[in-house]
């Protein structure tokens, strides 16, 4: 018996290996690498002259300007993209999910821009988003309305960032939804219609409070994923006009790509680490997703 | 539609470059472009053996490195583009194969000093996006051994005296050692549609006043006088802005100290800002070049200054609207003060960790010959030879005014003011607050005055001055 249990024990362990391996090797050992880093004044500018400076990077970015301002960006972006994407992404599902005949061609439609590489469709975007040829300004002339400066704009550049966002993430909560709203019993929602409820009290009083953790999960893939958001805004701004669309991931872009300051562009990464398990670890134990829930309350 | 060839500038001086000359070198690559076209190899045999010709004239031995292969990196250039196809030429030449890896810009800006610095030997050849980092960080080969090795280098057949002065200075890094081989060459310059500025009898501007002046006059609805790159990102507005800097009496870096809050350069931001607010294009704070050329080329942009390579996508009928009818013209200046364009050499160097440290030096020798860059330049490429400027080969591809125009600026730019920032080690983090505090005072978020103080406070730290 014994002999059966280690051999069990042995084979469990051999399947695991080639996961486990891969996840130090591309996971565990990046991350601890650039922790290390942090703590020095890693430049590849200066190689072999790399000082241990402990916590220097981190108070030095605590007393730069442009990491709040990053930071705030970085925010601002994550709440409005993911908010408005939720929204989109429930309604769209909750309208997709009734069977008709047209409604898979529909879905597909829906989900292309998730299967659309987002660098190509960013520059797509660029083109439509050019104030003199694009066809953005092109529309709105027609429609008698003054030509905009899409990206250009203070006041517009940071919502032209955010529709991007919502183009190509949308259907992501709406897949998410989907799948959720597949998964519901039939029962509620035919005590509900027995009992004389309307579609807008279904959908608030039995549809959402029943696809929450679903929703709940995609706020916080969505939010984890949106808080990292680089290509578009690289593509697209640069993070201008001036600095008000550089977010964090941009902010250390440059730091670690362009100036080549290794450390100091490890400090921000694990800063944003750190926010981000944080505010993670509060939203699933306030929301208790994680907990399993016997019944529909 | 015949080209309308208006000269603003003085008559450059001619080389003695023979009709016979130019046909040798030029034959095999008007056959090779139009096999290239159909995909064919690049060179008929029949052109080979006078292709050899020339390269065997010098005292080099061209197969001592043969059965060797080597990677070159690029970027998306039209050095690269003229390059590539000369290089079967260059294998029956020598017998080394060249790999090419070529990609976008800012792909190659942010991959290759990962690899670099990583200590790869790989590429064995590279672009040098960034003399001050590459050199400072011990990525590049010095040269001056292999110059001084009589089998790799034949002063007399490589013709020194051909090369312009300035690229010739541009690699002597600040250990009197060259690194790097200057392989382009591109000065701020004046593109404008003569058409519209025949529309409202408008001469080509000459200074800042009258290019405001002007551009305001153009403006339309529809079309914007004059578009200048400003997006903020250190590699956008600041080569343009930094010939207004220069152009009006001021400097980046002066003694390593960031000099950008100075009153000449203050009031060249402010003219660059106000030109772009009041005659520039609707969104001109997103403009990076490509916008830059695109609106100029469809005829939405009356005024361009920026590189004078751009006059090989103007005068592409296919590409362009405007071809045929631009002028090129000098470098705008300041009130009182004498136009000192911008101007830039793009450069190749060896990886110093390369184990085909030979072998790429003779590429970098081939590419950089003579006989190589009258070749180049019949594509359109401006190489850094004189004789390749004069040859009819380029004058067809370039434009002959656009031509004269680009030497013309290339003569009157200053190229010590110009390293004195764009080799800084740190130049990234010179530049990047420049482009950023440019674009501020573009989409009008700060007056000149405030965002070049900022950006010259945020730069001395940056570089501890």
């Amino acid at each position: 018996m014994n002999q059966f249990i280690k051999q069990k024990n042995r084979f469990i362990l051999l399947m695991l290996m080639p996961a486990t391996i891969l996840l130090v090797g591309l996971t565990l050992f990046p991350f601890i690498v650039s922790f290390i880093l942090s703590f020095t004044d890693y430049s590849l500018l200066r190689p072999g002259q790399t000082k241990f400076i402990f916590l220097e990077n981190y108070i030095e970015l605590m007393k730069t300007d442009d990491f709040w301002i990053a930071l705030r960006v970085t925010v601002v972006f994550t709440i409005f993209a993911v908010f408005i994407q939720v929204v989109l992404g429930v309604i769209f599902a909750n309208l997709l999910h009734h069977e008709t005949r047209n409604i898979s061609f529909l879905r597909t439609i829906y989900l292309l821009p998730l299967a659309i590489t987002p660098i190509a469709a960013t520059f797509t975007f660029r083109l439509m988003f050019n104030p003199s040829l694009g066809v953005l300004n092109y529309f709105m002339k027609v429609l008698g309305l003054p030509p905009q400066a899409w990206l250009a704009s203070p006041s517009t550049a940071l919502i032209s960032l955010i529709v991007v966002d919502t183009w190509q993430w949308t259907p992501f909560i709406l897949l998410i939804c989907l799948g959720g709203l597949a998964s519901l019993p039939n029962e509620p929602f035919e005590a509900a219609k027995v009992d004389g409820a309307n579609s807008w009290q279904v959908f608030s009083k039995i549809t959402v409070p029943m696809l929450y953790p679903f929703i709940g999960l995609a706020l916080l893939f969505r939010s984890i994923d949106a808080f990292k958001t680089f290509d578009i805004i690289y593509v697209l701004t640069s993070g201008g006009p001036g600095v008000l669309t550089r977010t964090l991931n941009l902010y250390a872009f440059k730091h670690g790509i362009e100036f080549l300051s290794m450390g100091y562009a490890g400090s921000i990464a694990i800063v944003m680490l750190i926010i981000t398990i944080v505010v993670a670890q509060i939203f699933l134990r306030k929301n208790k997703l994680l907990q399993p829930k016997d019944t529909f309350k | 539609m015949k080209k309308k060839q208006v000269s603003h500038l003085p008559p450059i001086k001619k080389l003695n470059l023979t009709r016979r000359h130019f046909i040798e070198a030029t034959s095999a690559l008007v056959g090779a472009g139009i096999l290239s076209s159909y995909g064919l190899p690049i060179y008929a045999a029949s052109n080979v053996d006078e292709m050899m010709k020339m390269y065997n004239n010098a005292n080099i031995d061209w197969q001592s490195q043969k059965g060797s292969s080597i990677v070159l990196s690029g970027l998306e250039h039209p050095w690269m583009s003229s390059i590539e196809p000369l290089l079967p030429h260059f294998k029956t030449l020598t017998g080394i194969d060249v790999q090419v890896q070529k990609q976008s810009e800012s792909e190659y800006v942010a991959e290759v000093p990962i690899k670099l610095g990583a200590g790869s030997p790989s590429p064995d050849v590279y672009m040098v996006w960034s003399y001050g980092q590459a050199a400072n960080a011990g990525w590049l080969e010095s040269l001056d051994q292999h110059f001084d090795n009589s089998d790799l280098f034949d002063k007399n057949w490589y013709d020194l005296g051909d090369i312009f002065s300035s690229a010739k200075s541009f690699p002597v890094w600040n250990d009197g050692q060259s690194y790097v081989m200057s392989i382009t060459a591109e000065a701020q310059t004046m593109f404008a549609n003569q058409n519209m500025l025949d529309a409202i009898g408008a001469a080509v501007p000459t200074t800042f006043d009258e290019l405001l002046s002007t551009g305001k006059k153009l403006k339309t609805g529809d079309v914007s006088g004059v578009a200048m790159r400003s997006k903020a990102d250190g590699s956008a507005g600041t080569w343009p802005c930094g010939g207004f800097v220069f152009s009006n009496g001021g400097v980046i870096i002066q003694d390593g100290k960031c000099m950008l809050d100075s009153a000449e350069a203050i009031q060249a931001v402010h003219y660059y800002g106000t030109i772009l607010n009041e005659a520039g294009p609707l969104g001109v704070g997103n403009y990076h070049w490509y916008e830059c050329l695109n609106d100029y080329m469809q005829e939405v942009c009356a005024i361009g200054l920026d590189s004078s390579n751009f006059a090989t996508d103007i005068e592409n009928p296919e590409k362009s609207n405007a071809a045929g009818h631009t002028t090129y013209g000098a470098m705008v200046s300041g009130p009182g003060q004498q136009a000192k364009p911008n101007m830039w050499h793009w450069m190749a160097g060896i990886n110093s960790k390369s184990e085909q440290k030979a072998a790429a030096f003779l590429f970098l020798t081939w590419a950089n010959s003579k006989p190589t860059c009258l070749m180049s330049s019949a594509l359109g490429l401006a190489t850094t030879r004189t004789s390749a400027w004069e040859s009819d080969g380029f004058k067809s591809a370039f434009g002959s005014q656009a031509a004269t125009a680009a030497l013309t600026n290339l003569q009157n730019a200053d190229g010590k003011i110009m390293k004195d920032c764009w080799f800084h080690p740190q130049s990234g983090e010179i530049l990047t607050p420049f482009g950023i505090a440019i674009n501020e005072v573009v989409t009008g978020t700060k007056s000149a005055e405030n965002a070049m103080k900022e950006a010259t406070a945020k730069i001395n730290k940056a570089i501890g001055a």
